[in-house]
């Protein structure tokens, strides 16, 4: 039997029982559509966990942390690291210039920054408008290498200077102003001096103020990371302002930095080099791990949302089971005539596997229509409703998000179901024998 | 007539049919042999549940043999598999049955045409040929229309129509008249003989008398056996009330 004369007569015979073929295959819809949806939704909800998370975007960048154990550390590379001891018999390795060296040697790191945040406060303040940026101090003059945005300026860092993330940027507020008078207009910064007012205690109780002035020479765009909150400066002023801090010289050979940024030259050697540096006693964690967690979680979902569906599917398949086995009894005599004209076995049972796995399809196709419907609608009402709140950088939205493959699947997947539960009445449907066939009434 | 160099069209050698109903078993046919020549025309006659459409069924392929032979165009049925089966009832044999067995949702054209979806002819010759045979028949008007819409008679015309759609060397046809007015059934012969005289074989199982005058031979069964004319004159007096009773089928 040729291909198109199968199909045809595939497509002939589930026309003649339109009524009962959408009455079954509306199982299947429900089903599939099911699955198009629940799908949908784990993967949307994905996508916003893995876009909304912090500093996610580099995938090459690996956070390094000094290293905590218990008992002696046996520094192995003839204690170029430095090793104070605390209480309790806590050692910690230190992030020291020495470490820095070291882990810059291991293959695969490109940069060894180290960072360290301003260990007090600090006001900012332009004409009457001022802002609490957190300070964090980079060793680097060259901000690019993490990667981030521009908004506006430029991400060079000189003594002095400072590139401050999209919140602070936005966030000038007016000490003067009244209840009600809502935010101040936000100042175009790039290239102006902003006095920045470090405050701390002397030992009478008696507040000291230290004011420095401060160039802002960039605006970083909205990176949805932590780099949002930060005002950037470069280390050796941050170093300086922590000296004055605390009153004394800070020995960075015996304390180290409390961290380092390392990048990677290959996102696919991260974990390689994130290996080595825990290996050395240091702490590095990496943005893939946290993705790998979520990832693995966001599949347990899906897999769970594909379930459900699944045994929708499951149940419409046992209706395909049933109106075949209807149609079988009620078209006996007709397979009984096929036979009797020459149909073969084989011809009689992909006829019927044909109609039950084209049950599948049909129902599989409308199936995909409402769950990618319905995905939609739902993205539509979440965006009127959530999007009227103030977006807060994590939106928090939810979302569906139903991508080619999903819906290819759920067409097949449908499909099978229908042929699958159209085998045992189909292997009956050819193995009758003709006359027996003829005889029923 | 066993010899070897001229084997007839259609040889029979101790066909038995046997049916297992619990603990019964009823033998359809109990030992037939038969030979029928290419090209006849051949009337079988018997009463009620005597074989007769055991016997066309069986040499239709349309059925498994108990023991026995049957060879049919120099082809042993009996050890065929169900796809050579398949093939020998396309290809070789053309069935006319006494409820027409149409396909009730199409056409005449498209019941005609029917047969050839399983043997891989273009839709547009499958057509042309179905329309020719549907002239042959006299229907060529009625070609659009569904069987409800048809009359027993055309209904049957249509059947033969089809039964020939592969060109078949042997038609069998089981009680083609039993449905049908006189008039009717008596143009059905008339079709039936005119298969025969354009060269095909054909097996009519009939109670219709008149089939005789169109038949080149006669089998007469009894109880599963073939027997003589003047063996099933006899018997027939006696069994005609008990064929009344039963009816026919
Ligand atoms: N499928 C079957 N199962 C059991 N017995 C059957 C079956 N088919 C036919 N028979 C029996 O076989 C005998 C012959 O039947 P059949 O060939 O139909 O007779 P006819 O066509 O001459 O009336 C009858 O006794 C009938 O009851
Ligand atoms: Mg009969």
């Amino acid at each position: 039997m040729r291909l198109i004369d199968l199909l045809s007569l595939i497509a002939d015979n589930l026309g003649r029982r339109k009524g009962r073929v959408a009455l079954t295959a509306i199982g299947v819809v429900i089903g599939t559509a099911a699955v198009v949806l629940l799908v949908s939704l784990a993967i949307g909800l994905q996508q916003n966990a893995t876009s909304q998370l912090w500093g996610i975007d580099d995938l090459t960048r690996i956070d390094v942390s000094p290293g905590y154990s218990e008992g002696p550390v046996i520094s192995g590379r003839g204690g170029v690291v430095a090793v104070s001891e605390l209480g309790g018999g806590m050692q910690v390795k230190n992030l020291t210039p020495a470490a820095i060296d070291e882990i810059a040697s291991l293959p695969g790191v490109e940069h060894v920054i180290p960072r360290d945040y301003l260990w007090g406060g600090g006001t900012m303040r332009y004409g009457r408008l001022e802002n609490y940026p957190s300070i964090m101090g980079v060793g680097t003059n060259d901000l690019s290498v993490f990667g981030y945005q521009l908004r506006e300026g430029s991400l060079q860092l000189e003594r002095g200077t400072a590139v401050i993330g999209h919140w602070i940027a936005q966030n000038w507020y007016d000490p003067k102003a009244r209840p009600g008078d809502g935010q101040p207009e936000q100042p175009d910064l790039v290239g102006k001096t902003v006095t920045v007012t470090l405050m701390k205690w002397a030992e009478d109780g008696t507040m000291i103020e230290k004011k420095v002035q401060v160039r802002v020479v960039g605006i970083l765009a909205e990176q949805r990371s932590e780099a949002d909150g930060w005002m950037f400066m470069r280390l050796d002023d941050v170093t300086a302002y922590n000296e004055w801090f605390q009153g004394k010289r800070i020995n960075r050979n015996k304390d180290g930095y409390p961290m380092l940024v390392v990048k990677a030259s290959d996102p696919d050697k991260v974990i390689e080099v994130a290996e080595q540096i825990n290996n050395m006693g240091f702490m590095a964690s990496t943005p893939q791990s946290v993705v790998e967690g979520i990832n693995s979680f966001f599949t347990v979902l899906q897999i769970t949302f594909g379930g459900v569906g699944a045994i929708a599917l499951l149940v419409a398949a046992i209706g395909i089971a049933n109106t075949m086995t209807m149609a079988i009894l009620e078209r006996t005599r007709e397979i009984g005539l096929m036979k009797a004209i020459g149909a073969t076995n084989r011809d009689v049972l992909t006829i019927f596997l044909g109609e039950s796995a084209g049950i599948g399809f049909i129902g599989g196709l409308g199936g995909i229509a409402i769950g990618w419907v319905g995905g939609e609608l739902l993205n539509i009402l979440a965006r009127t409703y959530l999007s009227s709140q103030p977006s807060y950088g994590m939106g928090g939205q939810l979302t569906a998000s139903t991508p080619t493959w999903l819906l290819l699947f759920a067409l097949v997947f449908a499909t099978l179901v229908g042929l699958i539960s159209g085998l045992y009445p189909s292997v009956r449907a050819a193995t009758l024998v003709p006359v027996t066939a003829l005889k029923y009434e | 007539m066993d010899s070897q160099t001229s084997q007839p069209f259609i040889q029979i050698r101790d066909l038995r049919k046997t049916y297992v109903m619990g603990r019964n078993k009823v033998h359809a046919l109990d030992g037939v042999d038969l030979d029928i020549e290419f090209g006849s025309l051949t009337v079988v006659m018997g009463p009620s549940g005597s074989g007769k459409s055991t016997l066309l069924y069986l040499l239709g392929g349309l059925d498994r043999l108990t023991s026995g032979r049957i060879h049919v165009d120099g082809q042993a049925l009996e050890q065929m598999d169900e796809n050579a089966l398949a093939v020998y009832r396309r290809r070789v044999v053309g069935f006319i049955f006494q409820s027409f067995n149409l396909m009730p949702t199409l056409t005449a054209l498209d019941n005609v045409a029917f047969p050839m979806r399983f043997s891989g002819i273009a839709p547009k010759a499958r057509r042309k040929k179905a329309f020719e045979l549907l002239k042959q028949v006299g229907l060529e008007k009625r070609a659009l229309h569904k069987p409800t819409e048809l009359s027993g008679g055309q209904q049957q015309r249509v059947a033969v129509a089809r039964a020939l759609v592969n060109d078949p060397k042997l038609i069998l046809a089981d009680e083609p008249t039993g449905n049908l007015d006189t008039a009717s059934g008596f143009a059905i012969m008339q079709l039936l003989s005119d298969l025969h005289r354009a060269g095909r074989t054909v097996l009519v199982v009939t109670h219709d008398p008149r089939m005789l005058q169109f038949a080149t031979n006669v089998i007469y069964l009894l109880d599963g056996k073939t027997v003589s004319q003047a063996e099933y004159e006899a018997a027939s007096t006696f069994s005609q009330p008990q064929e009344i009773t039963e009816g026919n089928s």
